[in-house]
């Protein structure tokens, strides 16, 4: 036997024991990600005739998918979802930045804002979602009481629909800023201090620091907090749901929403499964984009 | 770590205790869901009764969501698994169509067999008719509800109005009440206008009062003048400002919580609002409530919209025979009466609103006897949760100014015209 030989076989076997050591985890994963996905996409095609229920579901091809493009609450639903996420990620960018170069700052007191900023991120979404609806409450709420003070006439917050839309945003943005910021601190902390003294020796100001060395260092952090956000927003539901639960009329409904009311209220499974592989494949869409900009950005860095 | 070894034991030592005690009497477990707004202490009291009657059988309450949305969100994910541990289900009286469309209650006429035709007519016949389905007896009703019109008597008297007949007349009294009173807070009128069922019932009860209905034999009856009457009665009640601006935004136990702290003068509302105005240790109304029919058109016939809940048998269960008697046990006059006493919650056999017991603890009775008469069901069918978001959304966007008359009429006749072929 030749060297080459046993190692060649020892190669295989090495193989053999890396492909049944991953095997627990594939199985687990086919059974817990792959199966869903799957099923979700088989129960897309199928549907029920309401002339004749007691039949079940049948085969019907592509029917959900052609129904939802001639659906307008699919559109209507979609471009809110689209709306909020348009208004509310970068919002929640600017503000989780701020928030974080604050909590960055050397100050002795770090732990309660540090805290602070945990807190609206560990509140559940529907939690977030009925405080501020008591927040803009017509009769009773803070927003409307301040208003009033201020000697204007009180708002209809959750029953005119831009206003709805106005204040949804408002909470989405308070709600996921925290996030933002928790992640944008991380890479904060990861970039090192001796870029900066560098640049004090070289007579940088503070603003050309913050755009030379904290956002091009910050920039991967930025990114992945980004994808979170964006999927995140794609699937908004907790917080419209629970502070108008899509009113006035559908004006505030998400596409996540009515999926959820497609599914559980009206049963119609095979057309709720249509529309949540639509909403899968914008998800991908919008992750595959971000994750295509920053290969080719960081590539770019590299030259 | 005290504490928690002490817990860990008493948990421990409970579980023994029930598998034990499970184990020595070979009990058939009956396991029945309640929504949390339907007293589950009181059905628990009611299941202890049982059991002592039948000590073979024990009873478990579930309870679940405030909301009947809510509690069938999490039914349909229970029973569209064909889950076994459910064996009898509270539901809202307009469940029964798609419950049976769907295979989710067991059909009750084979258990029944000749009784049925003895027990139907004992009942409230809306109650009857609203339990079957194509013939069939889906469910039992264990206990009735219907909107009423809520009004503060003492106002009515400060002003000398006459409890109002008709919406117009009711109107009229308001604007003058509210003229009088001075009080920014004075709501003249309220009902549910946030996209919840409940809108469903804003829009049906002035519909009913011209004498007209949703549906004619089946088909789709939108298309008659009686048809945009709701839009334009709440249409010149906005105009009055009576009613509150806000009015998009109220959910049912709102209406509720405003008429008690004495900010509404007239509230359309369920049964359970009584009991809390007149007990309710911050009730500011004590006393000082009517309640009376739902007013109607000029010309028209006072009509309010049925509430109520169902004892069905679930499908799946395993224990079918023994979940049938405790159903009948639950459907029964005996236990009707258990329940207006305990709870005020409005009979389903015509006999028990005049028992004396119960009239002693509700004298309202009397007087909600004739208004739960006149109650009619919501349009019947199968895909009834489309049929009502259809109505609520639009009812909810008209209330809140974003569609007019004829749009918010538009966009419903197009939801409903393909469920009602």
């Amino acid at each position: 036997m030749t060297d080459s030989a046993i190692s060649s076989k020892k190669d295989l076997s090495e193989r053999a024991l890396g492909a049944l050591l991953l095997l627990p985890a594939a199985l687990l994963l086919l059974g817990i990600v792959v199966y869903p996905i799957a099923t979700l996409f088989w129960s897309s095609l199928h549907g029920v005739d309401n002339a004749n229920v007691a039949a079940g579901e049948q085969w019907i091809g592509l029917g959900n998918y052609l129904r939802a493009f001639e659906d307008d609450r699919f559109w209507a639903s979609s471009w809110h979802t689209v709306l909020y996420i348009i208004v509310t990620v970068p919002a929640s960018l600017v503000v989780g930045l701020g928030l974080a170069l604050l909590a960055n700052l050397p100050f002795r007191w770090q732990w309660p804002v540090r805290l602070g900023l945990l807190l609206p991120w560990a509140l559940p979404l529907v939690f977030a979602g009925l405080i501020f609806r008591w927040f803009f409450e017509y009769q009773t709420g803070v927003v409307n009481d301040v208003i009033v003070r201020l000697g204007f006439e009180p708002l209809q917050w959750l029953s005119s629909p831009n206003l709805a839309i106005a204040a949804i945003c408002i909470t989405i943005i308070w709600k996921s800023s925290s996030f933002m910021a928790l992640m944008l601190l991380a890479g904060l902390q990861t970039i090192p201090k001796s870029l900066y003294e560098a640049a004090e020796v070289d007579g940088a100001s503070r603003w050309q620091q913050f755009t030379e060395i904290t956002l091009p260092m910050l920039r991967p952090a930025i990114f992945v907090a980004l994808i979170f956000r964006t999927i995140t927003a794609i699937q908004t539901f907790d917080i419209p749901y629970a502070m108008t639960g899509g009113g006035p009329g559908d004006a505030t409904e998400t596409l996540a929403m009515y999926i959820h009311k497609t599914t559980l209220d009206f049963l119609d499974f095979g057309y709720g499964s249509a529309l949540a592989a639509l909403m899968f494949v914008l998800s991908m869409a919008a992750t595959s984009g971000y994750l295509k900009y920053t290969r080719r950005s960081a590539g770019r860095g590299e030259e | 770590m005290k504490l928690y070894r002490s817990l860990v034991a008493v948990a421990l030592g409970a579980t023994v205790a029930l598998t034990v005690s499970a184990n020595a009497a070979a009990q058939t477990t009956l396991r029945i869901f309640t929504g949390g707004q339907q007293r589950p202490d009181v059905m628990r009291k009611i299941a202890d009764e049982y059991q002592k009657r039948n000590p073979a059988v024990k009873v478990e309450v579930e309870v679940g969501g405030a909301t009947s949305d809510a509690q069938q969100q999490y039914l349909s994910t229970v029973l569209s698994s064909k889950d076994s541990v459910l064996d009898l289900i509270l539901i809202d009286v307009i469940r029964p169509a798609q419950w049976a469309a769907q295979g989710w209650a067991e059909p009750l006429d084979g258990y029944l067999g000749a009784d049925k035709a003895k027990i139907l007519p004992t009942y409230l016949k809306a109650y009857a008719d609203a339990n079957q389905v194509g013939g069939k007896l889906m469910a039992l009703p264990y206990f009735a509800d219907s909107q009423f019109l809520y009004y503060r008597k003492d106002l009515l008297d400060k002003y000398k109005r006459p409890v109002p007949k008709t919406w117009d007349e009711m109107i009229e009294t308001a604007q003058i009440v509210m003229e009088g009173e001075k009080s920014p807070q004075l709501q003249g009128f309220s009902t549910a206008g946030a996209p919840i069922e409940g809108t469903v019932c804003t829009y049906l009860v002035p519909l009913w009062g011209t004498g007209s209905d949703m549906t004619k034999n089946g088909k789709l009856n939108l298309d008659t003048p009686e048809a945009r009457q709701p839009f334009q009665l709440y249409g010149r009640m906005k105009q009055a400002g009576v009613m509150p601006k806000n009015i998009a935004e109220i959910p049912t136990d709102r209406i509720r919580v405003d008429f008690q702290a004495g900010n509404v003068l007239f509230a359309q509302s369920w049964g359970y609002v009584w009991n809390r105005l007149e007990n309710d240790a911050d009730s500011k109304v004590k006393g000082k409530v009517g309640v009376t029919i739902l007013p109607h058109d000029k010309g028209g016939k006072s009509a309010t919209c049925i509430g109520g809940w169902q004892v069905a048998v679930s499908a799946f269960s395993k224990n079918k025979q023994e979940a049938v008697k405790f159903a009948r046990y639950l459907s029964s006059p005996e236990v009707s009466k258990m329940q207006a006493i305990m709870a005020s919650h409005l009979p389903v056999f015509p006999q028990v609103y005049k028992d004396p017991e119960v009239l002693k603890v509700n004298p309202w009775f009397a007087e909600a006897l004739p208004v739960v008469e006149t109650a009619r069901s919501r349009p019947v069918s199968h895909q009834y949760p489309q049929v009502s978001d259809a109505v609520r959304s639009n009812m909810n966007a008209y209330l809140a100014g974003t569609k007019t008359t004829d749009t918010a009429l538009a966009d419903m006749k197009s939801k409903l015209q393909p469920i009602f072929r």
